[in-house]
């Protein structure tokens, strides 16, 4: 706007504070504040967000529940073989789990609006096979 | 004055101590019980800006070791004690040097060293009810089974009789973003005295790291500060690769230089923009923190989360910054750095801002230097100390960068040193990113850490932090000591509010940028 | 009897008591929007079309939480203090001609500018009380800072007020504006620069923010306060900054004088009042924007050294102007 940037250079030049013009430059500008929840902001590409397992990858060795720092992931039975609980209440994103896993099996997806009042969305179950061919537990 | 090493090392063998080379730092020095304050003598008397970093207490088994350690203008060494378990007594520093006032009482309190002739011994880190005899960090203790007092229902008393009143600042208040306890007693409007108690946010992160792998490790030190993550994380991975031997590949360095800068940014653009409000001055805040947000952008960007990096590991870096990321981490420090002249125009021309910040806690140059602050309290009272500079430590000693220092020692330098130091930030990472190295980001390195032991300092956004860390030859560390920049700040805290309006208490404290889930870890 | 329900209806509804409330909101709502664009953020926007329920929204839910009395404080005064000081506002504010004749007909009196100014003194007081009855360190601070702080700007404001007085020749608030066919901020600038500085003192606004300056004394004087006694706290502050304007735009801006177009009279005085008590408070919140807060010594010393002589000043000049410059032109 003209007048707003005529007065920020007559305030650089004068020694006033320069916060005289630049708040006046702001008055008619568009905020920098979003209306979230209504408008969404997407994260970063490889963004740390919520797990995604596929268990046909997985050969049960156990090594992401033993590097977990928080204690998040529990060994639990399938159909006979050992597969990774998550439990996100207890998870911190670190994704040591992801880096351990010798078959990635684990992976990261962009979805981080985890917040629920219902205690039992924070534990993803392993899905056994025949029920669920290929990938499970997508958010 | 500034010491040569030769003449420390001569004057030390002078007097029959013991000396290792390369051990711990520079050099460690073995002084028996009750000669540690000789060689503590020498050291102050040779170098003025001789002052102690950290006191580590360690369980030895029999015995309770207690390393002082010292830095100098060129070196960093280690006095090393050690008291048996049933007497546990040193004579104390304090009068020798009274910024380790707060590190003896930490010692007194997790492992039971009594250090005679403290001028305030008490609790430091413990809560009240703590039962007597029972220290967290011996190896016999289990904290599973420690059971607590029961709290005494006295009252607090407002006044102690002698006419002053006492303000309690803390643990909830608005000025504080975290809990801490101050007792002011005021006369009027004028402080007369600062009653500190910590300990609030103890979560015993050092006792929880001996039972976690060194892997696991990584993520717990990260998480003792939320602002300063990647320096605690670096600090502790370059201890672990000491002990190793292992080096780490160019453009790993070069990345953690990255990540680190970012880090600083961050830090910075948040304290400024909170020390605009403890003034009153909720514009500035706004804008401060506005022009913060594309920083966590960046950060998420290079390592998946705005604020924890997770990003560090014990052999280098866990992810790579690709190549189509650099042309907008470069657009994006470009915005930022064309806001800075109008925050610094504003710093110079603002008359509320020069009315509230210009000598208001004021910390005089000798002060500043028995008192032993770090950082930029530091920085900002002529003290010119900055580990990046003294013992260059990842890329830190190819890149060209300036070192900010301010003389007036009052809350407006140290302002000022933080918003130079934005600028310089800028630099870093720009030159950083324009020589970055090409080639592996990452060596493999063993889970089980051959027996040995480490020294570490990094210069976090608040000023030096140190990490010692023992290893026994098991997947699981034996001691990993933490000593954070702001335990080591808030006694000049304690020492610039006197004397001044109880208004001035708010700025005062912010510029020092207290965080206190790293004092308290 | 159509006399009497006339004057209930102008009471209570329009322009007094209900208009007066709805007016409030919708200055408070001005103020948070024009601070919130300042500072290049958004500002209410969820409630009602771009925010302008989030007064009302707000008053309601602090009417709908605990009201928690601590036990050693003065109960009586606790209670009331709040809403005598709401009360007092809304009965000075019915002194002001909002529609081209005082709320309560009739009811203008010689010298009620005075006698006006003495209610503010007396809100602001009342206002100190309720600090002062809570038994809280946080809360006496904060008390006896407001105390320091309206008293000692209480004498320059008068002595400004004094200057429209004697441009109009008078001291009745109705003369005032009937007089202002060239509204009095043209004739004496000088006075309503200052005006609106000491106003902003009397109001407590940033550069004079310290009575309720977070970062030390919690909330100052509200601290012990919860429920629907803060939500009256709260009201009556907002209210006292619609009074600061109000009286700002009827001394210097000629009040509700302005061209009237077609329909009831009445109507337009109101919308011109309406539309000048708005900018009077822009022009507040850039000031409120701008600064920082200072401290208690810094805001007394400003007022003896600077704002006194300039306001003893200012009414000196005005005063020579009134008598031999203008009566000329």
């Amino acid at each position: 706007m003209g007048l707003s940037n005529g007065v920020i250079a007559m305030t650089k030049k004068n020694l006033i504070s320069p916060i005289v013009g630049e708040v006046l430059n702001y008055l008619f500008k568009k905020p920098a504040t979003g209306k979230y929840p209504f408008v969404k902001c997407t994260p970063a590409e490889d963004f740390r967000g919520k797990q995604v397992f596929d268990i046909a990858l997985c050969v049960s060795c156990g090594l992401c529940s033993r590097d977990c720092p928080a204690k998040a992931i529990e060994m639990v039975d399938v159909n006979g073989k050992k597969r990774p609980m998550f439990l996100l209440d207890r998870c911190i994103f670190c994704y040591q789990c992801a880096e351990s896993c010798p078959r990635n099996a684990i992976k990261s997806t962009e979805f981080f609006e985890l917040a629920t009042t219902n205690k039992s969305d924070l534990v993803l179950k392993p899905q056994p096979l025949d029920q669920k061919p290929g990938v499970s537990n997508v958010a | 004055m500034t010491s040569n090493n030769l003449d420390i090392l001569k004057a030390l063998e002078a007097k029959n101590f013991q000396i290792q080379i390369g051990k711990l730092g520079t050099a460690a020095i073995q002084a028996p019980v009750g000669k540690h304050r000789d060689a503590l003598k020498i050291l102050l008397d040779l170098d003025e800006k001789t002052a102690v970093t950290a006191i580590t207490g360690i369980d030895l088994g029999a015995s309770v070791g207690v390393y002082y350690h010292v830095r100098t203008s060129n070196s960093f060494v280690t006095i090393q004690c050690e008291v048996p378990k049933d007497k546990p007594t040193l004579a104390t520093i304090t009068d020798l040097v009274p910024g380790a006032a707060f590190h003896e009482l930490e010692v007194t309190d997790l492992l039971g060293v009594v250090f005679e002739g403290h001028p305030n011994p008490g609790r430091l880190v413990l809560p009240d009810t703590w039962p007597e005899g029972v220290y967290p960090l011996r190896k016999d203790v289990k904290i599973n089974e420690v059971k607590l007092n029961t709290p005494s229902s006295e009252d607090v008393k407002l006044s102690d009789g002698s006419g002053l009143v006492k303000i309690v600042i803390g643990p909830h208040h608005p000025a504080l973003l975290e809990p801490e306890k101050f007792a002011v007693l005021v006369d009027g409007e004028t402080v007369k005295k600062v009653e500190p108690r910590i300990g609030y946010v103890h979560r015993g992160v050092e006792k929880a790291s001996e039972s976690k792998t060194y892997l696991q490790d990584v993520y717990l030190v990260e998480r003792i500060c939320g602002i300063c993550n990647s320096c605690h994380a670096t600090a502790f991975v370059e201890a672990v690769e000491k002990i190793l031997k292992t080096d780490v590949p160019p453009r790993a360095k070069y990345i953690r230089t990255i990540i680190l800068e970012l880090n600083r940014l961050h830090s910075h653009l948040l304290t400024l923009g909170h020390a605009g409000l403890e003034i009153g001055y909720e514009t500035l805040f706004q804008y401060f923190w506005r022009d913060r947000e594309p920083i966590m952008d960046l950060t998420e960007m290079i390592t998946g989360n705005r604020v924890i990096s997770s990003s560090l590991t014990v052999g280098g870096v866990r992810r790579d910054i690709k190549e189509a990321d650099i042309p907008k981490i470069k657009a994006t420090l470009t915005e930022l750095r064309k806001k800075i002249p109008f925050y610094k125009q504003m710093y110079e021309n603002e008359p509320s801002i020069r009315m509230r910040m210009q000598k208001v806690g004021v910390l005089a140059r000798e002060d500043a230097l028995k008192l032993c602050v770090v950082g930029p309290v530091a920085r900002g009272s002529g003290v010119d100390i900055d580990v990046r500079k003294d013992e260059p430590y990842e890329a830190y000693g190819e890149i060209p960068f300036k070192e900010v220092v301010y003389t007036a020692g009052d809350t407006w330098a140290r302002m000022n040193v933080r918003m130079d130091e934005v600028e310089e930030s800028i630099n870093i990472i720009e030159y950083a990113l324009d020589h970055l190295p090409s080639g592996a980001y990452r060596v493999k390195v063993p889970r089980v850490v051959p027996p040995g032991e480490a020294v570490n300092r990094v210069e976090a956004p608040r000023g030096e932090l140190f990490y010692y860390v023992k290893s026994n030859g098991t997947a699981f560390p034996e001691r990993v000591k933490v000593r954070t920049p702001t335990f080591a700040n808030i006694p000049a805290f304690l020492k610039t509010a006197i004397g001044e309006s109880i208004a001035d208490v708010p700025p005062n404290f912010v510029s020092l940028d207290p965080c206190f889930s790293c004092t308290d870890r | 009897m159509i006399d009497y329900l006339w004057l209930i209806f102008r009471v209570l509804v329009f322009p007094g008591f209900t208009f007066i409330l709805f007016l409030t909101m919708f200055c408070d709502w001005i103020e948070r929007k024009i601070e919130a664009r300042m500072q290049n953020r958004m500002g209410p926007s969820f409630t009602g079309p771009s925010g302008i329920l989030q007064p009302l929204a707000d008053f309601i839910k602090l009417l709908t939480k605990e009201e928690i009395t601590p036990n050693e404080s003065r109960k009586s005064i606790f209670r009331f203090a709040p809403f005598f000081a709401f009360s007092v506002l809304i009965f000075a504010l019915c002194f002001l001609p909002i529609d081209g004749a005082s709320v309560i007909p009739n009811v203008s009196f010689g010298g009620d500018l005075i006698f006006v100014m003495a209610l503010i003194s007396v809100a602001n007081f009342l206002l100190f009380l309720s600090g002062w009855s809570s038994s809280n360190p946080y809360s006496s601070i904060g008390a006896a800072r407001v105390l320091t702080q309206f008293l000692g700007y209480d004498i320059p404001l008068l002595m400004l007020a004094l200057a429209p007085a004697f441009l109009a020749g008078s001291l009745t608030i109705a003369t005032i504006v009937a007089r202002q066919w060239i509204p009095f901020v043209v004739l004496a600038p000088w006075a309503f620069i200052f005006f609106i500085i000491t106003m902003q003192a009397e109001l407590e606004k940033d550069p004079f923010d310290i009575p309720h300056a977070e970062s030390e004394v919690v909330a100052g004087y509200e601290t012990e306060y919860s429920g629907g006694k803060l939500a009256f706290l709260k009201l009556a502050r907002d209210v006292q900054i619609v009074f600061g304007a109000s009286l700002v735009t009827v001394l210097f801006l000629g009040g509700t004088n302005g061209p009237a177009f077609f329909g009831l009279p009445e109507l337009w005085s109101t919308l011109w009042f309406v539309l000048k008590v708005v900018a009077v408070i822009v022009i507040s919140e850039y000031m409120t924007v701008l600064f920082a807060r200072l401290r208690i010594d810094q805001i007394v010393r400003a007022n003896w050294k600077f704002m006194l002589p300039l306001s003893v000043l200012s009414l000196l000049l005005t005063i020579g102007l009134a008598v031999w410059v203008y009566p000329m032109v």
